[in-house]
């Protein structure tokens, strides 16, 4: 970089990357210079793909996508929201006639020393960084306004642009005094990455060769940072000499839907903004003015909608506590901070997190962009052919099963594709036996493709441009939103079926969150068989799971100390509901064995549920049930206990209520378990009428779940045709006969209820 | 030297706001001594314009008190809330202390504060005597702020009963208190406003009516961000607290006040200090002041009882009643936390049986 270029013909505009104040000033700048040309920081083989900017279906936030054509993974975006300066550059030139293209280092680009590797496993690479790697590391290029604005004691470099550059009346001087004050921060700078300066070279190459093309004057739209280098005269000898090796790989670009909130910093977009939300409040404004004020009934709006009361009167104080606030901070002008502060002191009550709860809404906002329908390429679908080809799955339309193995290849291939379809609600492909089929290496589906899905396919682009990535994204979102936790238990269950380890991660984060967030214990036993299955079912898929089995060991600790809590004084329908939950969630907790230690903990929850004296009786005759199937309490303790519950002091509703609780599911063992059987027997005889006829209807619940066949061999146990029954009984004399009659009776009554049909 | 035991803060610091008041040429709203900046500087401490030293007088975040001295710039009036032990009263007498220059005009609100207390009362004698008129009345310390246009301390607002509260709607909105007696009433001088104080996490106190709430713009003061920050405080705290009390201090005290923060900051933070684990909260604030009392519970106990030896046992028993105000629900998640955390952290051990054992 040596002597400024003489060529007074080229005006460099550097802007803030999706900074409204940028995008006003340069649309007052390019009507009044009128270029002939405009040149934008872009990839430039993407040139081609501008055009559609005026097509008005085009509604931003949109992102031009670009990937090697034979690995969509590799994919970069360049989002433009409807304030970023190069989207309202390329829409005045359109608008006026005037030759627009990009001029940064073409996308498919290859040097022979680039990192990039061979086999196309390119996917660290954060899809969302629009300048490729490198540049989000260093700040200073990153958002260099921002880096000034932090030294002048800013929060963002928006307040801190329109508190400095919009005061000035005259945009053209503005431009240059930001070129001026990027040349002195780039000043004495150390050596800048290689691809850096690449980019910088293949600029300056395009500008020279578009001098050469156009009279006129043209104009230069790229950020503030590349200013000094773009204007420096470097020979372009040396440029060449820089880009020399550069190779073409074959490019596939289009454009593709974006979200506002992936515009946001904090959702990781390197180039993002803090807080897209506010600038499009900025960008909407201009016409108006009264940005403060408009801010503010958004404020309240959002609000309202929520429920809460927003007084109109506090919004004037607001309002008048913001400007003292930026009066009192020395700003011209109160930004979002001072609204946010002065918000919080006037109308939420000092409560910063009701704040927190609208300002993603406010500050980010939900803005979807849309894009025509006859963009050329979808690469989602593209990717789908690619994966039908390679899993050898035909989209019929005719319905019709296939079986795969999971443990073969080709068939956890198409157990994962169909998977992430499902999770983009594109239900080619439903499961048969809906994971009931807990462990085992087998899935049904039923396959039925509609010409529907491939609509449904392309919305999806706003999540990624592959199946994986877009599949990953969109459950990741899902499950951020997830409000139970064992939502959120399945949403990770879904990732792990779908082999996606990125939104297990995800999902392993909101577990963590919600499992300590999580004060219902019944939530929580809900959760227990998912996760358990996700475990298994893990394994069985060899995805790694972090700290699933630690968080699930957790999760069954802090559950088995609330246990004798929750199970307190439930009423039938909550007790039931725990009742089932308790079993399931015991069942988990031995299928996935996390070892002595938690296992003794549970088992201590149960005993305290046994125990407690306030439990509810169905959940401890279902505590009591577990344990003794586990082998936790001995065949003398348990007569003694179901003695104890059952005996006459205890009231029979409650006394039914433990039976039906310990009975549900396990009554076969009632066949071949003598001391139990005598228990219950004793009990039974020791009713009085009335109280042996209101406890009919549970027995006929407990027993009718036996078929024919238990519930004969029981009648046989106990009526002692073996020969080991109840003593002291006599068999009646001609039984053989009587017996027939009383099970073809006995077997209507547990089936048909007594009403023959 | 003085026998006064505490000086007002604008005595106290009287040298401080000299100094700032001599370099102080910005603009000054009306009645103000020192202008919003050199309140902001003599709040959070910096340096006055002749270089004098100023002390910070609340350590925390700059955003809350600029929110504060704003709010009193623009004849808000300000409401700071917060539990105990977050520096309401401290902030709110150094706020009156800079901007007025007094910070004595001061209403203690209880259960018991009634209508004369805030508005006026009367001369009994005098009344009796004369009928109503003005020399039979009494001003209260808010009839004086705004005759002089100067700042009102309200104590604990939500302590006094909602009627009570509410009589101060007309004072804040329309800056004037009718007196139906004399068919007249108190216009407030310029330079008049009111800072009152209130606990938002408390037992026994009565909400604030929404048109009261409206009223003012509300500051929450938080608990100490850094746990550097916090443990400074308390150890500075339990040192003059126990040369008061003529407690000994063994030397693990400051390892013991570090154990025993954690623990707070864990619970009431809701994960643990690796941000690894996400805990449930107890119900009670278990605030700096409430460690404070912890530690100086415990000392008590090992200076009396456990031979001088400051142990968990001695800590344990304060802790628990610090952390379970809820018998059932706060022992759940105490219980919790001690089979989760407590008990894989080896240094901890102690801590983990002694808790264990008590609860």
């Amino acid at each position: 970089m040596s002597s400024p270029r003489k060529d007074s013909r080229v005006t460099y505009f550097g802007v803030r990357h999706h900074g409204p104040g940028s995008a006003r000033q340069l649309l007052d700048a390019l009507e009044s210079l009128q270029p002939e040309a405009v040149l934008i920081e872009g990839p430039s083989d993407a040139s081609p793909l501008i055009d559609y900017l005026a097509d008005d279906a085009m509604k931003p936030p949109v992102a031009l996508l670009c990937y090697p054509k034979d690995t969509p993974s590799d994919a970069a975006f360049w989002p433009f929201a409807v304030f970023s300066p190069e989207y309202q550059a390329a829409r005045w030139a359109l608008a006026n006639g005037r030759p627009v293209r990009f001029i940064d280092l073409p996308f498919a680009a290859r040097f022979p020393d680039d990192p990039t590797s061979e086999d196309g496993s390119n996917d660290t690479e954060d899809p969302s960084s629009p300048e490729g790697t490198g540049e989000e590391n260093v700040p200073l290029i990153r958002d260099p306004i921002g880096a000034l604005a932090d030294a002048a004691g800013y929060e963002d470099g928006e307040s801190w642009w329109s508190d400095i550059i919009e005061e000035n009346p005259s945009p053209g001087p503005v431009f240059e005094a930001i070129g001026d004050a990027m040349t002195a921060l780039r000043e004495g700078e150390a050596e800048i990455p290689k691809r850096e300066m690449r980019r910088e070279a293949h600029m300056r190459l395009e500008i020279a060769a578009a001098l050469k093309e156009f009279e006129g004057a043209i104009a230069v739209v790229c950020g503030a940072w590349h200013v000094p280098a773009l204007r420096a005269a470097g020979s372009r000898a040396n440029d060449r000499q820089i880009l020399k090796g550069m190779k073409k790989q074959k490019l596939a670009a289009t454009w593709a839907p974006w979200t506002s909130a992936r515009l946001a910093f904090s959702r990781g977009y390197g180039a993002g903004v803090a807080a897209p939300g506010w600038c499009l409040h900025i960008w909407q404004c201009h016409d108006h003015g009264q940005v403060a004020t408009r801010w503010l009934a958004r404020i309240a709006a959002t609000l309202r909608a929520r429920g809460h009361i927003a007084p109109t009167a506090s919004l004037i104080e607001a309002e008048r506590l913001a400007i003292t606030l930026a009066a009192i901070r020395e700003r011209p002008n109160p930004g979002f901070e001072e609204l946010r502060d002065a918000a919080v002191a006037c109308l939420f009550h000092g409560e910063a997190s009701l704040w927190n709860l609208i300002s993603d809404e406010l500050l980010i906002g939900w803005q979807i962009g849309e894009i025509p329908n006859d963009m050329p390429l979808a690469p989602l679908l593209e990717d789908l052919q690619r994966q039908q080809k390679a899993t050898r799955l035909k989209p019929e339309e005719l319905e019709r099963e296939l079986s795969v193995d999971l443990r073969s290849e080709s068939g956890l291939a198409r157990s994962t594709l169909l998977h992430r379809l499902n999770i983009l609600d594109v239900p080619w492909g439903t499961l048969a036996d809906a994971g009931r089929s807990r462990g085992t290496f087998r899935e049904k589906w039923a396959l039925e493709w509609n010409p529907e899905y491939s609509v449904r396919l392309v919305e999806n682009l706003v999540y990624g441009p592959t199946i994986e990535k877009a599949a990953a994204s969109r459950l990741a979102d899902r499950l951020k939103k997830a409000e139970t936790l064992s939502a959120a238990a399945t949403g990770v269950y879904d990732a792990i079926t779908a082999n996606l380890d990125e939104a297990v991660a995800t999902g392993l984060e909101v577990l963590e969150e919600k499992s300590a967030l999580a004060s219902d214990c019944l939530d929580i036993l809900r959760t227990l068989p998912p996760l358990g299955d996700t475990i298994r079912y893990g394994h069985a898929r060899s995805t790694a799971l972090g700290s699933l089995p630690g968080l699930m060991a957790r999760l069954v600790t802090s559950c088995a100390v609330e246990l004798d809590y929750a199970g307190r004084d439930l009423d039938a329908d909550a007790s039931g509901a725990f009742a089932g939950a308790l079993r399931g969630a015991d069942a988990a907790v031995r299928l996935v064995q996390f070892g002595d230690a938690i296992e003794e903990h549970w088992r201590q929850g149960l005993e305290r549920l046994v125990d407690g004296r306030q439990t509810s009786p169905m959940v401890r005759g279902k505590a009591t049930q577990l344990l003794y199937e586990a082998g936790d309490i001995s065949g003398e303790d348990i007569a003694s206990l179901l003695a104890r519950h059952l005996s006459p002091g205890t009231a029979v509703a409650d006394a039914a209520a433990f039976f039906e609780g310990f009975f549900d599911g396990i009554a076969p063992r009632l066949i071949h378990d003598a001391p139990l059987r005598e228990s219950v027997d004793e009990w039974i005889c020791g009713l009085d009428d009335e109280a042996f006829t209101a406890s009919l209807p549970l027995l006929r619940r407990v027993f009718s779940n036996l078929d024919r066949m238990e519930r004969r061999r029981m009648l046989d146990a106990m009526i002692g045709r073996r020969g080991d029954g109840p003593s002291g009984l006599v068999p009646v004399p001609g039984r053989a006969d009587v017996w027939e009659l009383q099970m073809a009776t006995l077997n209507d009554l547990f089936e048909n209820g007594g009403r023959r049909p | 030297m003085t026998d006064t035991l505490r000086l007002p803060a604008e005595a106290a610091f009287a040298a401080e706001l000299e100094a700032l008041k001599t370099g102080d040429d910005s603009q000054k709203p009306n009645g103000w001594v020192l202008s919003p900046k050199a309140v902001l500087t003599y709040l959070v401490g910096g340096k006055a314009a002749d270089g004098t030293q100023i002390t910070p007088k609340y350590i925390g975040n700059r955003r809350l008190m600029e929110t504060a001295v704003a709010t009193l710039a623009t004849d808000r009036a300000l409401l700071l809330l917060g539990v105990p032990g977050t520096a309401k009263s401290w902030v709110s007498e150094h706020l009156a202390a800079a901007i007025a220059g007094d910070s004595t005009k001061i209403i203690q609100c209880t259960a018991g504060t009634d209508e004369n207390q805030v508005r006026y009362g009367w001369n009994y004698a005098q009344l009796l005597a004369k009928g109503p008129s003005a020399e039979a009345l009494v001003p209260t310390p808010l009839y004086r702020a705004m005759e002089t246009g100067s700042l009102c301390r309200l104590e604990e607002l939500t302590r006094m009963g909602s009627d009570v509260q509410d009589t101060l709607i007309t004072v804040l909105s329309e800056k004037m208190m009718p007196i139906p007696e004399l068919n007249s009433a108190v216009y407030a001088s310029r330079g008049f406003n009111v800072i009152a104080t209130a606990n938002n996490r408390d037992k026994g106190v009565n909400e604030l009516s929404s048109a009261l709430k409206r009223r003012f713009n509300v500051v929450v003061l938080p608990l100490p961000d850094s746990m550097d920050q916090e443990i400074e405080i308390v150890s500075r705290r339990v040192d003059e607290m126990a040369v008061s009390l003529d407690l000994p201090v063994p030397k693990n005290v400051s390892e013991e006040i570090a154990r025993v923060l954690t623990i707070f900051r864990e619970l009431r933070g809701g994960t643990t200090g690796d941000g690894k684990v996400t805990l449930k909260t107890p119900s009670g604030s278990l605030s700096t002041a409430e460690a404070i009392a912890t530690v100086i519970g415990g000392l008590s106990q090992a200076a009396w009882f456990d031979g001088g030896k400051l142990t968990p046992e001695s800590l344990s028993p304060n802790m628990i009643g610090a952390i379970v105000k809820d018998p059932v629900q706060d022992k759940v998640v105490l219980e919790e936390y001690l089979e989760i955390v407590l008990k894989k952290r080896g240094d901890y051990a102690a801590y983990y049986a002694a808790l264990t054992e008590h609860l």
